[in-house]
C-alpha cells in the first residue's frame, strides 16, 4: 500500500539525503526534516489523544524520540512507516498511562455486532457529516477503537502494525476495526441527523 | 464465514475490500460479488466508508500551533538548555547556602530545634538576613528558574507528587505533635474557659474558646487558640498562644510563642520568647532568659532580656536591659534614658535612632539608613532598571523553552484584559491567604509551602506574559520561538519604561501584575477542567 507523504514534498532522494545528514549531527537538516512531518504528525496526536496540549507536547515528545532513536531507522523500508510507528506506540503509551475509560471496555471482543448495515442508510450518513464531525464522533470512541481507525486510516499501517501497536493478534485487527467503524456510525447518528442504523438489524440482504 | 444462504457476512467484506483474505478466499468472495448485488452494495458502502474516513482524517482543516511549528528551535537552541540547567544549580546553590543553612544554624542557636514546625518557619522566615540578598535579581531569577523546572518535571506526576505532599504533611504534622497530642487535656470553652486559681493541669493543655483565663498552674505545655488570653497561673512547659488578645502575668520556665493582635508580658520567661503582633508591651517586670523574637508593630520593651534581641519593629522603644547584642530592622528605634544593652547593636531603618544620653551602650549602635523613593538622577538607578528588564526576560526565555505551549496560551489570555484583571486582583490576594490558612493547619504545610512558592514564580511572571502579549499587539504575530523572544524583549521593555514613572508606575506595576496573573488563572482553569476525551477537539 501506497503511504502517503503528507505535507511533504520531500521525494526520496531528497529524504535520504537530509536522514544521513541527520544522523551526522546537522541540525538545520534536522530542522528541515522535523517542518517536514511536525505537522502530519501532529494531526495524528490530535485525532487519538484528547485535548489540543496534549496533542502538542506529544508531537514534540515524539520527534525527541526520533532523533534518539533515528540509528534503528532501517533505510531500507519506507520512513513514513517508521515514524508513525514511533508515533503510534507513543500515543498508545500516553493513552494506557492515564487509562481510565479503558478499564470499561472488555478485553477481548471476539463477539461482533452481528446486524448488517443498510448500505443507503450508510451513505446517507456519510454525505451528512462533515469531516470535523467525523472527528468530533472519533473522539468519543473508546481509545483502542479510535486508535485502530487513525492507524489503518491515517497512518495507513499495515495489519501487522497495527497488531504490534496495539498488542493485539493479527488476526483480531480486523474484528477491531469493524467493531469501531461500527462504534462510529452508531456515535455519529446518535448525535443528530441519520435516523439510527440500528433500524436496520435484522435486515441481512 | 459464510451464511447459511451462501452471502458473505460484513467482516468478511471489509478484509476482502483491504486485502486480508488469502488468495482462495478471495477469489471465492470476488466470483460471489460479481452475481450478488446485495453484497455488492455492502461492500460498495464499507469501501465508500473507508473514502469518507480518509478525507475526514487527513483533513487539513485546523491550524498548526505556532509551538509545534516552533520546536526545531530546541533541538539547535542547546544553549537555552545549558542556560536553564546553570541557573537551576546556582538556583539550588543559592537555596542551600543562604536559606537552609543559616536557617538551620540560627533555629538551633534561638533554641527551636524542638520547638514548634510552623514557628521555626515562619520567624526565620521573617528574620533571615538573607532576604536582601535574595532580592538580588540572580538570585531570585535562579530560584525562580529552579522552581519552573522543578514544576515542569513535575506536571505529569502533579497527582502523586500531591498525594506524596499531604503524606508527607501528615507524617510531618505526626513527628512533629506526637508528645503533646498524646497526653494532653484538651478543652473547648463554651463560649469561655477558665482553670481556676490552685487547680493543677498535670498534663499539657490545649484551649479553644472566644475567652482563656488559666489562673492555676500547667504542668505541661499550654496550647491556646482564643480570642482573649490571660494567664496568671504558673506554666511550666511553653506557651503557644494564637488570639487576638494575649496578656502572660504568670512565670513561664519554658518559651513563649504568640501570634496575636496586642501582646503583653508582665512575667518572666525562662527561656526564648517570641511575638508576632501588631503592638506589643514588655513591661519594667518582664524578664526573658533567652532570644526574644519580635515581629511586631508599636514595641515597648521596658524588660530584661537574658539573651539576644532580634527584632523587625514599626516602632520600637527600648527601656530595659539587653543581656547580649541586638538586631533591629524598623521604622524608628528610641532607646531611653535607663536602657542597656551590654552587646553589640545593629539598627537598620527609615530613620536615624533617637538615643537618650543617659543609656548605657556597650557600642555605638551601628546604623544602616532605609533609602526609600527613586533616585533618577543616578546612572545606578537605570542600570538597575535594565537589570531588571534582563532578569525578566531570561525567565520569559526559559519558558517559553520549557513549555511553550503554555507561555503561548497564557500570552494570548491577556486579550481577555477585563476578566484577566478581574480573576487576577481576585487570586492575588485570595492565594496567599488560602495558602498561609493552609500553612497553619501545620499538616498543610508541605501543599501551603510549595503553593506559595509557586505564587511567588507565578506573581514575578506575571508581567511576562503580559510583556509577551503586548509585544505581540505591537509588531503583529510570529510564528516560532525566535520572533516571540523578539516581541518579548519589547513588549518588557514597554512595560520597565511604564513601571519607571514616578507615582503611576507602581499602580500600573500592580495592575500588570494582576492583568498577567489572571490571564495565568485562566489558562489554568481552562487547562484543569479540560474535557476528559475529545471535546475541545472541535475548537481547534
Ligand atoms: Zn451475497
Amino acid at each position: 500500500m501506497d503511504r502517503r507523504t503528507t505535507t511533504g514534498t520531500m521525494n526520496d532522494a531528497d529524504l535520504a539525503q537530509v536522514l544521513s545528514q541527520v544522523r551526522a549531527g546537522d541540525s538545520d537538516a534536522w530542522g528541515e526534516l522535523y517542518r517536514q512531518y511536525a505537522p502530519a504528525i501532529f494531526r495524528f496526536c490530535r485525532r487519538l489523544l484528547p485535548a489540543r496540549e496534549d496533542a502538542e507536547d506529544a508531537t514534540t515528545e515524539i520527534f525527541m524520540k526520533v532523533r534518539q532513536k533515528l540509528g534503528t531507522y532501517d533505510s531500507s523500508r519506507p520512513f513514513t512507516a517508521w515514524l508513525y510507528k514511533v508515533a503510534s506506540n507513543h500515543c498508545w503509551d500516553t493513552l494506557r498511562r492515564r487509562r481510565i475509560r479503558q478499564d470499561l471496555e472488555t478485553g477481548d471482543l471476539d463477539t461482533l455486532p452481528l446486524e448488517h448495515p443498510d448500505p443507503s442508510q450508510l451513505e446517507r450518513l456519510q454525505a451528512e457529516h462533515t469531516s470535523k464531525e467525523v472527528r468530533t464522533g472519533l473522539a468519543r470512541l473508546p481509545d483502542r477503537a479510535r486508535m485502530a481507525l487513525v492507524l489503518r486510516y491515517y497512518a495507513d499501517m499495515s495489519y501487522e502494525e497495527i497488531a504490534d501497536t496495539l498488542g493485539v493478534r493479527r488476526a483480531f485487527v480486523g474484528v477491531l476495526l469493524l467493531r469501531a467503524r461500527h462504534q462510529l456510525r452508531d456515535a455519529l447518528s446518535e448525535s443528530g441527523g441519520a435516523s439510527a442504523l440500528k433500524a436496520s438489524a435484522g435486515g441481512t440482504p | 464465514m459464510n451464511h447459511s444462504d451462501g452471502h458473505f457476512d460484513e467482516m468478511t467484506g471489509l478484509l476482502y475490500l483491504e486485502g486480508q483474505l488469502d488468495p482462495g478466499r478471495a477469489s471465492e468472495v470476488s466470483a460471489h460479488l460479481g452475481s450478488c448485488v446485495p453484497c455488492r452494495e455492502i461492500v460498495h458502502a464499507l469501501e465508500t466508508e473507508g473514502v469518507w474516513l480518509r478525507e475526514a482524517l487527513a483533513a487539513e482543516d485546523e491550524s498548526i500551533p505556532a509551538r509545534v511549528i516552533a520546536a526545531p528551535e530546541r533541538g539547535t537552541a542547546h544553549w537555552g538548555w545549558i542556560a536553564a540547567f546553570a541557573l537551576g544549580t546556582g538556583g539550588a546553590y543559592t537555596l542551600w547556602s543562604s536559606f537552609v543553612e543559616p536557617w538551620l544554624t540560627q533555629a538551633s542557636q534561638a533554641g527551636f530545634t524542638q520547638g514548634n514546625l510552623l514557628t521555626m518557619l515562619f520567624f526565620t522566615g521573617a528574620f533571615w538576613k538573607g532576604w536582601d540578598a535574595m532580592r538580588s535579581l540572580t538570585e531570585f531569577m535562579a530560584v525562580a528558574t529552579l522552581g519552573t523546572l522543578v514544576i515542569w518535571l513535575l506536571r505529569k506526576q502533579w497527582q502523586r507528587f500531591t498525594a506524596i505532599a499531604f503524606v508527607m504533611g501528615a507524617l510531618v504534622g505526626a513527628l512533629a505533635l506526637p508528645q503533646p497530642v498524646a497526653a494532653a487535656d484538651v478543652q473547648h470553652g463554651n463560649p469561655g474557659y477558665t482553670l481556676p486559681a490552685g487547680q493543677e493541669v498535670k498534663t499539657d493543655l490545649i484551649v479553644a474558646a472566644e475567652r482563656t483565663r488559666i489562673d492555676g498552674d500547667v504542668d505541661g505545655d499550654l496550647i491556646v487558640f482564643s480570642d482573649s488570653l490571660i494567664v496568671n497561673g504558673h506554666v511550666k512547659g511553653d506557651i503557644l498562644a494564637f488570639g487576638a488578645e494575649v496578656r502572660v502575668n504568670g512565670p513561664v520556665d519554658g518559651n513563649v510563642r504568640v501570634w496575636c493582635q496586642s501582646f503583653a508580658l508582665d512575667s518572666a520567661v525562662a527561656r526564648n520568647a517570641m511575638a508576632w503582633t501588631g503592638a506589643s508591651d514588655f513591661n519594667e517586670k518582664s524578664r526573658v532568659g533567652g532570644t526574644l523574637t519580635l515581629f511586631s508593630g508599636a514595641t515597648e520593651l521596658d524588660g530584661k532580656i537574658g539573651g539576644d534581641l532580634l527584632a523587625y519593629a514599626g516602632d520600637l522603644s527600648i527601656g530595659g536591659s539587653l543581656g547580649h547584642d541586638a538586631a533591629i530592622r524598623g521604622g524608628k528605634l528610641n532607646v531611653g534614658p535607663n536602657a542597656e544593652i551590654a552587646g553589640q547593636t545593629k539598627y537598620k531603618g527609615d530613620h536615624e535612632p533617637e538615643v537618650s544620653p543617659g543609656a548605657k551602650l556597650g557600642s555605638p549602635i551601628q546604623f544602616t539608613l532605609v533609602k526609600r523613593g527613586t533616585d533618577y538622577t543616578r546612572g545606578r538607578y537605570y542600570w538597575h532598571q535594565i537589570l531588571y528588564w534582563g532578569a525578566g526576560f531570561l525567565l520569559g526565555l526559559v519558558m517559553l523553552l520549557v513549555m511553550p505551549g503554555f507561555f503561548f496560551d497564557v500570552a494570548q489570555a491577556c486579550k481577555r484584559v477585563g476578566p484577566a484583571v478581574g480573576f487576577g486582583a481576585l487570586f492575588l490576594f485570595a492565594t496567599p491567604i488560602a495558602a498561609i490558612i493552609v500553612c497553619a493547619t501545620i499538616v498543610g504545610l508541605s501543599v501551603g509551602l510549595p503553593v506559595l512558592l509557586f505564587y511567588g514564580i507565578a506573581v514575578y511572571a506575571a508581567k511576562i506574559f503580559v510583556g509577551a502579549w503586548l509585544g505581540e499587539q505591537l509588531l503583529g504575530p510570529g510564528v516560532g520561538v525566535g520572533p516571540a523572544l523578539g516581541r518579548l524583549a519589547l513588549g518588557l521593555a514597554i512595560l520597565r519604561g511604564i513601571r519607571m514613572l514616578p507615582y503611576a508606575g507602581p499602580l500600573a506595576g500592580l495592575i500588570i501584575a494582576m492583568w498577567g496573573f489572571g490571564a495565568l488563572v485562566l489558562v489554568l482553569h481552562r487547562r484543569i477542567s479540560a474535557p476528559p476525551a475529545g471535546g475541545s477537539l472541535s475548537a481547534a
